[in-house]
This record gives C-alpha cells, sequence and structure tokens, in this order.
C-alpha cells in the first residue's frame, strides 16, 4: 500500500489482503501447467482449486464441493444465477421479484433475460415480506432475488421470514441470495436457507474483487453463461484463475475460523466511527443502527457532494467510496437511496466507508478527523 | 447414494463426459441422475453405459429436458 495512506475505508470494493492470502495467490501464479492437464505439473493447480472449492463449500454449508461454482467475482455469480435459473427453467415463466436493492448487476440481469416483478422496501432499507407476497402473485413469476446484506446502505435482511414468505407464495419459484456483503462475516448456512443459489463475492472474506462463486442446488436447473468445455461442471468453461481461486480458497478457510471475531470487531469500530461523524451539520446514517453489514457505514449530507467529499479526503489518504460506487460513474442518483425515501438534497451527499479484518483504531481516528475538518472546509468554500 | 448432474444448457460431449467424471466419485451400485436438454444425450447416455459397464436404469423427458438415472457399475467410474 502506498505510504500516504492513513486511513483506508473502502475495503468493500477490495480488501487489503491479510498475507496468507497474498502468499498464495502469488505462489500459485509461478505453478505452470492448468488442472485439467495430465502431467505432474498439473497436480498443484488442480489440488488448489479443489481445494478452495472444499473451502467455499465448508463455509457455506454445503454437502458437496461440486455443488460451488468457481467465479471472477460477485457480478457474475449475479448473472450467471439470474440468467442460468431463468433460462433452465423457462417453463416456470419469466417473471423475476425484485426490489431496488437488489445490486445493479441482479437487476440488469433479470432485465435481461426476462421481467422485473417489483417488491417494496421500508424506510430502512428492510424488504418487505407482505410486499413480496403481493409481488409472487403474478403467475408467471419464476426467480425471486434477494439480498442478505445490502451492500450500499448496509441493511441486513430477515432473510427466513422472506424466503419462508415467498416459499408459502409460491413454492416452485427459485430463490438467489445474494451474500456478497456478509458471506465469511455473518453465519450463511445453505442447510437450513432453503434457497437455490447463493452469490459469493471475495471481498466480506478477505479475498479480491476479482474472485467469487456461486452455490446452487443440486437439481435447481442452472444454464452456463459460458460453454464449451467441462469446467465448473460445465457452468462456466474455460481456463480456471487459478492464482485467484488459490487466494479465495485460503481467504475462506481463514473466514471460517476468524468471521465472527472479525465482524465483531469489525461492527464495533464501525459503530465508533459512526459516532465520531455524528457531530457533523447535516450528516444521517444510512439505514438501521443495528442489524447492519459489519463494519458498514453509509452517510449522506446536505448541500455537498459525495464525489467531492471522498475526493478531498482520498487527497488526505483517507479513501472513502462515493454513496453508491456502482452509479457514481453514471452520474444518475442512487436506486437505492431512491426507493428508501432520501430526501433529494442528500442524494447527491452519499460517502460509504467499510471496513476489513484488519482495520485499526488509529484508521478510524484517522477518518473522522478528517471527515470533519474536510466537510467544513468544502462547506466554507461554497458559493451562499 | 444418489447424486445430480446437472448438464443443461450444455452441448454433447458435456454431459455425458460430467457424468463420467460423476461416475469416477461413486462407488458401484451409486446412481447418477443427469439432468441434461441437448437431445444427443437420448443418443450419448445408453451407448456411454454400455460401454463402461453402467445401468441406464430410466432415461425420461420432464419439463423439456431429459433425465437419465444410472446406477454405476461394478467397477466403478473406473471401467
Amino acid at each position: 500500500m502506498s505510504l500516504d495512506v492513513v486511513a483506508y475505508l473502502d475495503h468493500a470494493s477490495g480488501p487489503r489482503l491479510d498475507p496468507r492470502v497474498v502468499e498464495a495467490i502469488t505462489t500459485a501464479l509461478a505453478w505452470p501447467g492448468s488442472p485439467a492437464g495430465v502431467h505432474e505439473a498439473a497436480r498443484a493447480p488442480a489440488e488448489a482449486l479443489e481445494e478452495a472449492r472444499s473451502a467455499v463449500a465448508a463455509l457455506l454449508g454445503a454437502d458437496d464441493p461440486d455443488e460451488i461454482i468457481l467465479t471472477s467475482g460477485a457480478t457474475e455469480s449475479r448473472n450467471l444465477a439470474v440468467k442460468g435459473l431463468l433460462h433452465a427453467n423457462a417453463d416456470l415463466g419469466d417473471g423475476v421479484v425484485a426490489t431496488a436493492l437488489e445490486h445493479p448487476a441482479t437487476l440488469a440481469a433479470a432485465a435481461a433475460a426476462g421481467r422485473i416483478v417489483p417488491a417494496d422496501v421500508d424506510g430502512e432499507g428492510r424488504v418487505e415480506a407482505a410486499s413480496l407476497t403481493r409481488a409472487l402473485s403474478d403467475d408467471d413469476v419464476a426467480l425471486v432475488c434477494l439480498h442478505h446484506g445490502q451492500e450500499e446502505i448496509g441493511t441486513r435482511q430477515d432473510v427466513p421470514q422472506l424466503v419462508a414468505a415467498a416459499r408459502a407464495a409460491r413454492p416452485e419459484a427459485r430463490i438467489m441470495l445474494d451474500c456478497a456483503a456478509t458471506a465469511g462475516l455473518l453465519p450463511v448456512d445453505v442447510q437450513t436457507l432453503a434457497v437455490d443459489a447463493l452469490v459469493v463475492g471475495g471481498p466480506s472474506l478477505g479475498a479480491p474483487p476479482w474472485t467469487g462463486a456461486l452455490w446452487v442446488r443440486p437439481g435447481a436447473r442452472l444454464h452456463p453463461l459460458i460453454e464449451g468445455g467441462l469446467q465448473e461442471g460445465g457452468k462456466r468453461a474455460g481456463a480456471e484463475a487459478v492464482p485467484a481461486i488459490a487466494g479465495l480458497g485460503t481467504a475462506a478457510r481463514i473466514a471460517q475460523s476468524e468471521g465472527a471475531a472479525r465482524a465483531r470487531r469489525m461492527s464495533a469500530l464501525g459503530a465508533r466511527l459512526a459516532a465520531g461523524l455524528e457531530p457533523v451539520p447535516g450528516l444521517a446514517r444510512t439505514g438501521p443502527a443495528d442489524d447492519r453489514v459489519p463494519g458498514h457505514l453509509h452517510v449522506t449530507i446536505t448541500g455537498l457532494s459525495g464525489d467531492t467529499l471522498a475526493a478531498t479526503l482520498g487527497a488526505r489518504g483517507v479513501c472513502v467510496a462515493p454513496g453508491s460506487t456502482c452509479t457514481a460513474v453514471a452520474g444518475r442518483p442512487s436506486p437505492a437511496l431512491e426507493a428508501i425515501g432520501t430526501a433529494s438534497g442528500r442524494m447527491r451527499g452519499a460517502v460509504l466507508m467499510t471496513l476489513g479484518a484488519d482495520t485499526r483504531d488509529e484508521e478510524i481516528n484517522a477518518g473522522v478527523d478528517a471527515f470533519v475538518e474536510e466537510v467544513a472546509r468544502v462547506r466554507a468554500l461554497a458559493p451562499r | 447414494m444418489r447424486r445430480v448432474v446437472d448438464a443443461l444448457g450444455t452441448r454433447c460431449p458435456v454431459p455425458v463426459g460430467l457424468a463420467a467424471r460423476a461416475a469416477r466419485r461413486l462407488a458401484p451400485g451409486d446412481e447418477i441422475e443427469l439432468l441434461a436438454d441437448d437431445p444427443l444425450v437420448a443418443v450419448d447416455l445408453p451407448a456411454w453405459c454400455h460401454d463402461h459397464g453402467h445401468c441406464l436404469v430410466e432415461l425420461r423427458r420432464e419439463r423439456g429436458a431429459y433425465v437419465g438415472l444410472v446406477r454405476v457399475g461394478a467397477t466403478g467410474g473406473r471401467g
């Protein structure tokens, strides 16, 4: 990391990696061959591939490592789940029940492969079970998309309640659960969740953002996005990115033993960060105070641009993200913030801060100090 | 033990290749339930079972796809 970074508070976009994860990746980079080879050089990549698959399966409570498809990240996992389940279950219909709080990749895949049937959320971003039930009265719903923790605003959903509502209303519909913000930090057990597919992204496990996985229930019926080979059970043809996968596997093993302690620590630091920012004039925390993704803080500030604030903080070595990383580039208001009824005067002033397993107390202190000072400085510069 | 092998959306020779990979990890007498929507599986699967000593218990159509039930033969998947 560059020496001038004094507080890295953007772990959701790419976490600072545990040295054990870095070692797994760099070791695998030196291996020749591919896991499909029949010679001795293929042994190490083949073993790394299957060890990673087993580690992710164990983390999710899956019976069989072959239920795991290793991907290039959560976005690919979402696309594979949505398009793959819809295409393979076309006889169920083309409707996809989803709220505006699903990840843009999920919504884009649903719109491309089917027809979105919207459901509602409350002012803190919780999916409303009654709204889910109403949406499922549409006869052609084939898929329900839910998330465990909302990546932008940090709200955690009552997944068992929502899955029960969806199953009661339409038992045959497939259910995809997006755990990209929570797997590795909060308990995720496919044996008890009663869903058909589960999305994993690298960062919540402590792996790079260019790693991910998709668990699929045997018999759920899934079409591949990429055809032409036996890799990943025929669901993702093409040579495997072995170094990335080795990193994901190591991160999954670490998360299984250290994830609960990480989550507790990240939640405590997140609460300290939130308390430190509370006195900032015009600042409001987004989503609920409790039941949040660990180490996740999203705020809005009246009359300021989140992009500007993120840039000025970045110039001081404090790394945060503008409120919605996926829509900021497009210059559009965040659909998630719109869905929870965020006032228009706050919409542009959104900032997202996400902590990691190794976030230090000093980073929280430096982040709070810089945030308070930069808000005051930018406000003073603004035309009155 | 029965293992579901989802080969939906893949084309010959992938469905039978996936069944063969599953058979190698199973014991004689275990079963594979192969889901496939490539029509060639109706030809390939019986031929593969015959050549490798597996028993094709059933091959039926269901929800627009083939469902093949294979009992792994005496040599396991190495036959």
